[in-house]
């Protein structure tokens, strides 16, 4: 009896481990970053940037761009986001930077709502906020810095499609996540652009395959199987295009069915060589961390943005809509065989 | 009909479940080599496979099959450790953190050195071995129970494969484990790699499972663990060799999901992939309490639930839908477990 009973408190104490575990799991990962604060004693403004989350290849370039902003034009960088893209741990690292008290924050929401009273709460604390990559557009942020306008990401999304395609056919989309509001409306301007431009292609189906680079390749073999008509693939997130090309490779239908995505330029690279990616629609990551820092500087020093403004060499017409307090990175970038090589995440 | 299919004669009343057999009575204690509930998923997926052949005749070609068969083997695979855990009355929920751990270990190891496929292969073995250890060890020395202890070692195992991943993905794989993917290299006339390699493991398990003295005892555990002990079963050690052994499968799994991935390996490998094997094991008829089922069922709840994902998808439904059809098989394979319980006791 007593050693059932004894049993019982293990067992509960041990999910109480269990669940602190896994706490830690979704909590603010990491330990970076904790050497920021405005207290120091140089004058160089604090810009801390919160990703959606930490460690995957796009974010990390973006942080690569932001540090080598800094160090041009003067400014300590401070990077830190959570192990998964969860709202609840974002918002504890956002809280961390705030009573670091930084100069500026920068945050890719994962939950636009819930970040709202957040930045609200930045705000009152005196530090100068924006979005980047992704906008709070119900927030109190003074800018957002945006990668690519999402008619643009679409229609050069279509445009390379078709022409991959020779011009005419049917193809199909293979997105990711249901609700991601980005994808939506890029495959609703990809829906619209495709029916006004270009009458003799016809889009049939869109799968989603959740962030599952497995189940968008095997949706993909499936969409070639259910229409041996098709054409065409677009693997519309960072995992479904490399996803997509891989299920054309395997087929051995090379040359048969073109494929074109929004995939990062490593995970790409292979799929371009061989042919079974015919392109890949995507922006330079590094310059959108740059552009976010050099928006940060802007707001740190109290100016105002230009209608178009000359940030650097590379970036010297960048268009800011006041109306909206868009700063537009300016149009996508198609990375093909030839260009894939020059970028490096 | 189906009570005497599941109840095999002979066996003395009150005598627990499935307790090792004595000498003798071996033949007459061995339930029908194909239960009711196996017997329901072989029409069931017959029925699928002739409607959607029917129904769109790209289903029923090669180029659609092999996919189907390949796209299943780590979940079957995992799954036939899983079904011995869960016979055994126990779980493990860390099987998709054991997968992330091999996959980003072998995937790094063969991006530096250029591994050669039968070392890759080991390598995941190995390590997939350590870590079901580490679980076994725990679960059979510590007597807390087994979903406590693997939910622990699952965002334990998961941190380790993320400090592996350092903060990016792997790219640039080589193409060594193409011989277990789904394209040209994974076939012999026609017939994938990987699948046959899951049905001869699939096959070994459903005989030792069945016809060993050895087999036996996991469900006399699950059955009745004290019952088994006074019988003199060494239950520590068969409960040990369950989770060690599901560990080595999803080192082998983790083989299958590289060679079907693409030429870069993100940090969400894995992730989910526990509940999708215990999916199939569910559905397959393993009583989620332990001391019934088999590696057969497993099998086949894996291929009816890809089939059910390949028909959604081909037939061009709404991708969630997939996810309703599971939802509902795994319900009504728990009410058919529940409805036999209940007859059983009741007889």
């Amino acid at each position: 009896m007593s050693a059932r009973r004894n049993r019982a408190t293990v067992a509960v104490v041990g999910v109480g481990m269990a669940l602190t575990l896994a706490g830690c799991g979704e909590g603010s990962g990491g330990s970076a970053g904790g050497s920021g604060g405005s207290g120091g004693g140089d004058d160089m403004p604090t810009i801390a940037f919160v990703p959606k989350l930490q460690g995957i290849p796009y974010f990390e370039a973006m942080n690569a761009g932001g540090e080598a902003a800094c160090e041009e034009l003067g400014c300590e960088w401070l990077y830190q986001g959570p192990v998964e893209a969860d709202a609840a741990a974002q918002a504890d690292i956002v809280r961390s930077f705030i009573q670091q008290d930084v100069d500026v924050l920068f945050v890719a929401p994962n939950d636009p709502d819930s970040m709202a009273p957040l930045l609200q709460e930045a705000a009152d604390a005196g530090i100068a906020v924006g979005t980047t990559d992704t906008d709070a557009p119900n927030s109190v942020r003074e800018v957002f810095v945006s990668q690519a306008s999402t008619e643009g990401i679409g229609q050069t999304l279509t445009d390379q499609m078709v022409e991959a395609m020779g011009g005419a056919g049917r193809y199909a989309i293979v997105s990711c996540g249901e609700t991601a509001e980005n994808l939506n409306s890029w495959i609703e301007v990809q829906r619209e652009y495709t029916a006004s431009e270009y009458p003799e292609v016809e889009i049939t189906e869109v799968v989603y395959a959740g962030e599952d680079q497995a189940a968008a390749t095997q949706m993909a073999t499936d969409l070639m199987n259910s229409d041996p008509t098709l054409t065409g693939l677009v693997g519309e997130c960072t995992s479904s295009a490399p996803g997509v090309a891989q299920a054309v490779r395997d087929a051995g239908r090379i040359g048969q069915v073109a494929t074109v995505g929004l995939g990062t330029p490593n995970s790409i690279a292979p799929y371009l060589e061989d042919g079974s990616a015919s392109s890949s629609v995507l922006w330079d990551v590094e310059a959108l961390g740059y552009l976010t820092v050099w928006a940060g500087m802007q707001l740190a020093e109290g100016n105002e943005f230009e209608a178009t403004n000359d940030v650097n060499s590379d970036l010297s017409a960048v268009e800011y809509d006041e109306e909206t307090k868009t700063l537009l990175l300016g149009p996508p970038l198609v990375l093909t065989s030839e260009n894939v090589g020059e970028f490096d995440y | 009909m189906s009570s005497s299919i599941l109840t095999p004669a002979g066996r003395p009343d009150g005598e627990p479940a499935a307790v090792a057999p004595q000498d003798g009575g071996r033949q007459r204690l061995l339930p029908s080599p194909v239960t009711g509930q196996e017997m329901v998923l072989i029409v069931v997926i017959a029925l699928l496979w002739l409607a959607l052949s029917l129904a769109t005749p790209a289903f029923f070609t090669s180029g659609s099959i092999v996919p189907l068969l390949v796209g299943m083997t780590p979940i079957a695979l995992i799954g036939v450790g899983m079904t011995i855990v869960i016979i055994t009355g126990g779980i493990d929920v860390s099987v998709g953190s054991i997968v992330m751990v091999c996959s980003v270990i072998v995937a790094q190891t063969m991006v530096g050195s250029g591994l050669p496929l039968p070392l890759a292969v080991l390598l995941a073995v190995a390590i997939g071995g350590v870590l079901g250890l580490v679980n076994g060890v725990l679960i059979a020395y510590g007597r807390v129970h087994a979903i406590i202890i693997t939910f622990g070692t699952l965002n334990l195992f998961r941190f380790i494969g993320l400090q592996v991943f350092g903060s990016s993905t792997v790219e640039g794989i080589p193409r060594t484990l193409n011989f277990f993917g789904r394209g040209e290299a994974g076939r012999t006339l026609g017939i994938p790699h990987s699948f046959v390699i899951m049905l001869v493991i699939a096959a070994l398990a459903w005989w030792y499972l069945r016809h060993t003295a050895g087999g036996r005892h996991f469900y006399a555990i699950g059955g009745d663990s004290q019952a088994a002990r006074l019988a003199g079963i060494s239950v520590r050690t068969r409960v040990l060799m369950a989770y060690v052994v599901t560990g080595l499968l999803a080192g082998l799994a983790s083989c299958f999901v590289l060679a079907q991935g693409t030429s870069s390996l993100a940090a969400n490998v894995g992730s989910g992939l526990e509940l999708a094997v215990i999916a199939a094991v569910v559905i397959g008829g393993t009583s989620i309490i332990g001391g019934r089922g088999s590696v057969l069922g497993t099998v086949l709840g894996a291929l009816l639930v890809q089939t059910v994902a390949t028909g959604v998808t081909q037939l061009g439904w709404r991708s969630q839908l997939s996810d309703l059809f599971v939802g509902l098989f795994i319900l009504i394979a728990v009410g058919a477990d529940l409805i036999r319980q209940r007859t059983r006791r009741a007889s």
